[in-house]
């Protein structure tokens, strides 16, 4: 056993590093100087059935191993790391879970033509509070029986918006972790699908990255990629694959930087010879290679079990993991090695040391990747209850107001909005021609207008108490409005340690939505926002907003309700609020016939180390009651 | 004295009454007593169904006497090893050195660790499905696990279509001479004990109670009298006693009406519960039913709940807490399995309300399929006419969930 590739995968080394040298090599500065993707090139790489490398020929790929895959991600991350991870990314993370985990006809529909190159593939799993941990998935599928409707968004989205399809995870059964995770395959150019700007990156300014924003995208049932519930499985397979492409741009990277700096070692001269010959080089070179040597041996060794089907998940992270630390340290010394120059715009090794960079982050962290590998060598150790343990179980935490309608107008102008706000309001049964004075305790108001910081200057007031007469309110505020700015006395802001508002109608004007203070209304029938940052977490916690300058919104609300007099109102009546949907339960509980412990999927056992959300099905053969030891089947249906 | 009566043909009930126990369980009250029901039948071989609890061995011990005469008693059959029924297990052993024993494997286990001695005598393990005949009679054992402890079984009697039902279909009140349930007037004067015995005792294991009843949906037609441990045997109108136990077991409740369960330090919170009583009855839901949780026990509380379509809570706040036997009341719901209600709360407090958010998080976060309604009657110390109106629509809530079913 020699540990050596074929003769077949250098033949194809050679092809694609010979189409690196003479299609990318001489525009690598300018792709990097301009954040510009290579278009020409992918094109070609297409043409040249490089895009479906690992595919079967009769889904339109080259039928070849992946190992070979590995091979041609090195050779053009040797010339330039962003077009390394086009490859990498479109080939191991948008085409794999549609190939692995699509069905018949979305493989002839999506997998083809990405195999082909005719179309490029992406990966939507990162959002802003779901990264290394896919539980915080917050961006949504609701089913809508014909189609599911996405909403949320991703970050750092490589490949897009050049790509034309994505694999995207969003949760589809709230509040049970990552098993309530799906896969779905969406098409840019669908209804309400766009993209944020393209990120300006430290390194492969060659690779394009973007964000992704779904606004009620509708997305055909049978995009759904596998079942429902399986998008976890589906992500975490996925990258256990991805690592093998990162770690074969890393290696790539490294490599192109070593033999530069090989060379540049062998014709820069001091002290009478070249560098090369002087031992302090020639060392970091000995080393340079020896590195380099490792992390390949890991990284082809991992393509090797996974096309032997072989477990290969801790092998990928190890080779990630090494592979990117190393490129690191490579990319490094070759700067060093060059000195000033390797310090300057338009050396490749200056550039190589940047791209290096993003290989200890992204497609996980090599933080992760050492997680990954100690839980396959330790094992799974216990959790301890509470804090820090698994997420899957965690409930999200509600909107602090409870359930709200969450109805925000942005159909029209501003004139439009607020009159379809006021015909809301006064369909909900809020009769506009009683009131109660401005000065009303607030504890004891029906209605309350309240100021927050947005409100600006002073002068502004004057729309508030406008307005609050408008709707027979009375005055509140948010408690910086009392405390800090002195617009109303201290007992009129409403909040957690200030007044509680019990009544019917809370009209929020320029107040963003602190905990504090939501929590002061959380008995409120029916909440307002009116706020220009639509971001503000008090548009999560309403029934009716609109995103606007209270400047322009408020004197035309004051209008729409009616500026006349208003007739002193009658004693309150508390309004109905809609009961609190609860949810689903995941699975059936069952009941044991020894003893009557009743096993919940939501709550598992954690005695036995079953992670909550785990259904009775699921339960292993030799799972027994934690009370009195009977086996599975002594259990009955709740 | 002896005191016997016969069932049907060989099959004598050889139990006793109980006037003297005032907590069964030493938990329920039971003010009208209850009995334990043994039964012997008097076949080529002779065979005890079940002992009954140690306070009336002596008349179990007459009453076999009695119609044992000179013969032996060759077997005793243990569907239940609850000491109610089993506690003279062992002085039936001593009596009858020859008796062979039959039960199911658990059951031995427990008559060893209550400390009796099987094993000085012949003993038959059976097990679902098993068979055994004692000459004209053929029995088959079926398996009752958790109805209401895991060792029981019922036996079914397939000559004379006897099912010795252990204790399902048992009821509290002393027999005093009745037997069958067609000699009372079972729905006036006892269905509501039967409710209570049963939803206490065996509430929580409502599943395996409908896993029985779906293993006797298969030989209804066979079944002509059900020998229950407590209260009376059943030979007419069997579908009666089995739709209650359906209902019960799976949560439904028997009637569209209102529980008020209030918990009142100094009558206000009464005060309300009973003018919500009022408004309701007004309003054409008469079918309402008010309790004072302090002096009503739990038990009693218990089984209105189940019996209800609706239930209203009405609880002062006590050391910012629910009052403790509103609490109480709570815990023993869940702990009850209870489901399938629609709950309205009244809340009171004097300077920090806190039992209607306590009361909802538990019923919310605690219990199963449970709705509450919205609209809260929050009442800080007492209630004034100015709630009137929030009593009226917390009364319309009430009337209106109850058209939504």
């Amino acid at each position: 056993m020699l540990f050596q590739t074929t003769a077949e995968h250098e033949q194809l080394r050679a092809k694609i590093r010979a189409f690196a040298e003479e299609e990318i090599k001489p525009i690598a500065f300018s792709l990097d100087q301009e954040n510009r993707f290579p278009d020409e090139a992918v094109k070609k790489l297409g043409e040249m059935g490089l895009m479906g490398i690992p595919y079967p020929k009769e889904y339109g790929g080259a039928g070849l191993d992946i190992l070979s895959y590995a091979i041609a991600v090195e050779e053009l991350a040797r010339i330039d790391g962003g077009s390394g991870v086009i490859l990498s990314a479109h080939v191991s993370l948008g085409s794999f879970p549609i190939f692995a985990y699509g069905n018949e006809e979305q493989k002839q529909k999506y997998l083809v033509p990405l195999a082909k190159g005719e179309k490029i593939a992406a990966f939507g799993l990162t959002e802003p509070n779901a990264g290394s941990d896919a539980g915080g998935t917050e961006t949504t599928a609701l089913d809508k029986g014909d189609y599911y409707l996405l909403n949320g968004g991703k970050i750092f989205i490589t490949n897009a918006p050049k790509a034309d399809t994505y694999v995207v995870f969003a949760v589809t059964t709230p509040d049970i972790g990552t098993r309530g995770i799906s896969a779905f395959i969406v098409e840019k150019g669908w209804e309400g699908f766009e993209f944020g700007d393209h990120y300006d990156k430290l390194g492969i300014r060659s690779s394009t990255t973007a964000e992704l924003i779904f606004n009620d995208v509708k997305v055909p049932k049978e995009n759904l990629l596998g079942k429902e519930g399986e998008g976890f499985k589906i992500a975490m397979s996925t990258l256990d694959g991805g690592r093998i492409g990162i770690a074969a741009q890393a290696l790539g990277i490294a490599q192109g930087a070593y033999e530069q700096a090989l060379d540049y070692a062998k014709e820069r001269v001091q002290f009478g010879k070249p560098i090369a010959a002087q031992q302090g080089i020639s060392f970091k070179l000995a080393d340079m290679a020896t590195k380099l040597r490792c992390a390949r041996f890991l990284v082809y060794s991992a393509a090797e079990l996974k096309e032997a089907h072989s477990s290969y998940s801790m092998e990928a992270a190890m080779a990630k993991m090494y592979a990117s630390d190393i490129a690191l340290e490579v990319t490094n010394d070759a700067v060093q090695i060059f000195g000033g120059t390797g310090f300057l715009k338009g050396m490749d090794v200056e550039r190589m040391y940047r791209d290096a960079k993003i290989t200890t982050i992204y497609e996980g962290t090599n933080e992760i990747q050492r997680v990954v590998i100690a839980s396959h060598i330790i094992g799974r150790m216990k959790k301890s209850s509470g804090g820090g343990g698994s997420r899957s179980a965690a409930k999200k935490p509600a909107p602090i107001t409870g359930v709200r309608k969450g109805k925000i107008f942005k159909e029209g102008g501003a004139k439009e909005r607020v009159e379809a706000l006021a015909e809301a309001l006064k369909k909900d049964g809020h009769d506009f021609t009683v009131g109660i004075p401005v000065d009303t305790p607030i504890a004891q108001a029906e209605r309350v207008v309240s100021a927050g910081k947005g409100i600006g200057s002073r002068e502004n007031m004057k729309l508030i108490e406008d307005l609050a007469k408008a709707a027979g309110a009375a005055i509140g505020s948010s408690r910086p409005v009392a405390e800090t700015l002195k617009y109303v006395p201290l007992n009129r802001y409403v909040g957690m340690s200030g007044q509680k508002f019990k009544g019917n109608l809370y009209i929020a004007c320029g107040i963003s939505g602190a905990i504090q203070h939501l929590k002061g209304i959380k008995d409120a029938s029916a909440i307002v926002a009116i706020n220009k940052n639509g971001n503000a977490p008090i548009f999560k916690n309403c029934d009716y907003g609109i995103v606007g300058d209270v400047a322009e919104i408020l004197p035309l609300l004051t209008e729409a309700l009616g500026t006349g007099e208003k007739q002193p109102a009658p004693p309150m009546v508390k309004m109905k609020r809609p009961p609190v949907p609860k949810p689903e339960p995941i699975g059936k509980s069952y009941v044991c016939g020894g003893c009557g412990y009743e096993y919940i999927p939501e709550i598992g056992d954690e005695d036995a180390e079953i992670a909550p959300g785990t259904l009775f099905e699921k339960l292993p053969e030799d799972w027994v009651c934690p009370e009195c030891a009977e086996g599975k089947e002594q259990f009955i249906e709740a | 004295m002896y005191c016997v009566r016969k069932v049907t043909d060989d099959l004598y009930w050889v139990g006793a009454n109980d006037h003297r126990l005032h907590l069964f369980e030493n938990i329920h009250p039971i003010p009208q007593g209850v009995s334990y029901n043994a039964y012997l039948l008097m076949d080529q071989e002779t065979v005890l169904f079940d002992t009954v609890d140690w306070s009336a061995y002596r008349q179990l011990a007459e009453n076999l006497d009695y119609l044992l005469g000179d013969r032996p008693l060759d077997w005793l059959v243990i569907n239940h090893m609850e000491p109610d029924h089993a506690a003279s297990v062992e002085q039936i052993l001593l009596r009858y050195p020859d008796v062979k024993v039959i039960s199911s494997e658990k059951a031995f286990m427990l008559m060893r660790q209550f400390g009796f001695h099987p094993d000085l005598h012949e003993c038959i393990t059976v097990a679902e499905g098993d068979t055994h005949c004692f000459g004209d009679h053929t029995v088959t054992f079926v398996a009752a696990p958790m109805v209401h402890w895991p060792e029981a079984m019922v036996t079914f009697d397939t000559t004379n279509g006897v099912l010795f039902a252990a204790d399902a279909f048992g009821s509290f009140i002393a027999l005093d001479g009745k037997l069958f349930a067609d000699e009372v007037d079972f729905d006036r004067d006892w269905i509501d004990e039967a409710r209570r015995y049963l939803t206490n005792i065996v509430g929580k294991y409502g599943p395996h109670i409908q896993l029985l009843l779906k293993k006797a949906s298969g030989i209804l037609d066979q079944i002509k009298f059900i020998c229950p441990l407590h209260g009376p045997v059943w030979r007419e109108n069997l579908g009666y006693f089995v739709e209650k136990y359906d209902k019960w077991s799976r949560y439904e409740p028997e009637e569209q009406g209102v529980l008020i369960a209030y918990a009142s330090m100094y009558g206000n919170t009464e005060s309300a519960a009973q003018a919500l009583a009022a408004r309701l009855c007004e309003k054409g839901c008469s079918n309402v039913a008010v309790y004072d949780v302090s002096n009503t026990h739990v038990s009693y509380l218990i089984s209105e709940a189940f019996k209800y379509s609706h239930i209203v809570l009405a609880s002062v706040t006590y050391n910012l807490g629910i009052y403790p036997v509103m609490h109480n009341f709570l815990m023993d719901m869940k702990a009850l399995n209870m489901q399938n209600r629609t709950f309205a709360l009244i809340e009171n407090g004097s300077w920090a309300c806190k039992s209607g958010d306590l009361m909802q998080k538990f019923i919310d976060e605690e219990m199963k399929n449970m709705t509450v309604l919205n609209d809260r009657l929050s009442i800080a110390s007492s209630m004034g006419p100015d709630k009137s109106l929030e009593l009226d629509a917390l009364a319309d809530a009430i009337i209106d969930s109850m058209k939504e079913v």
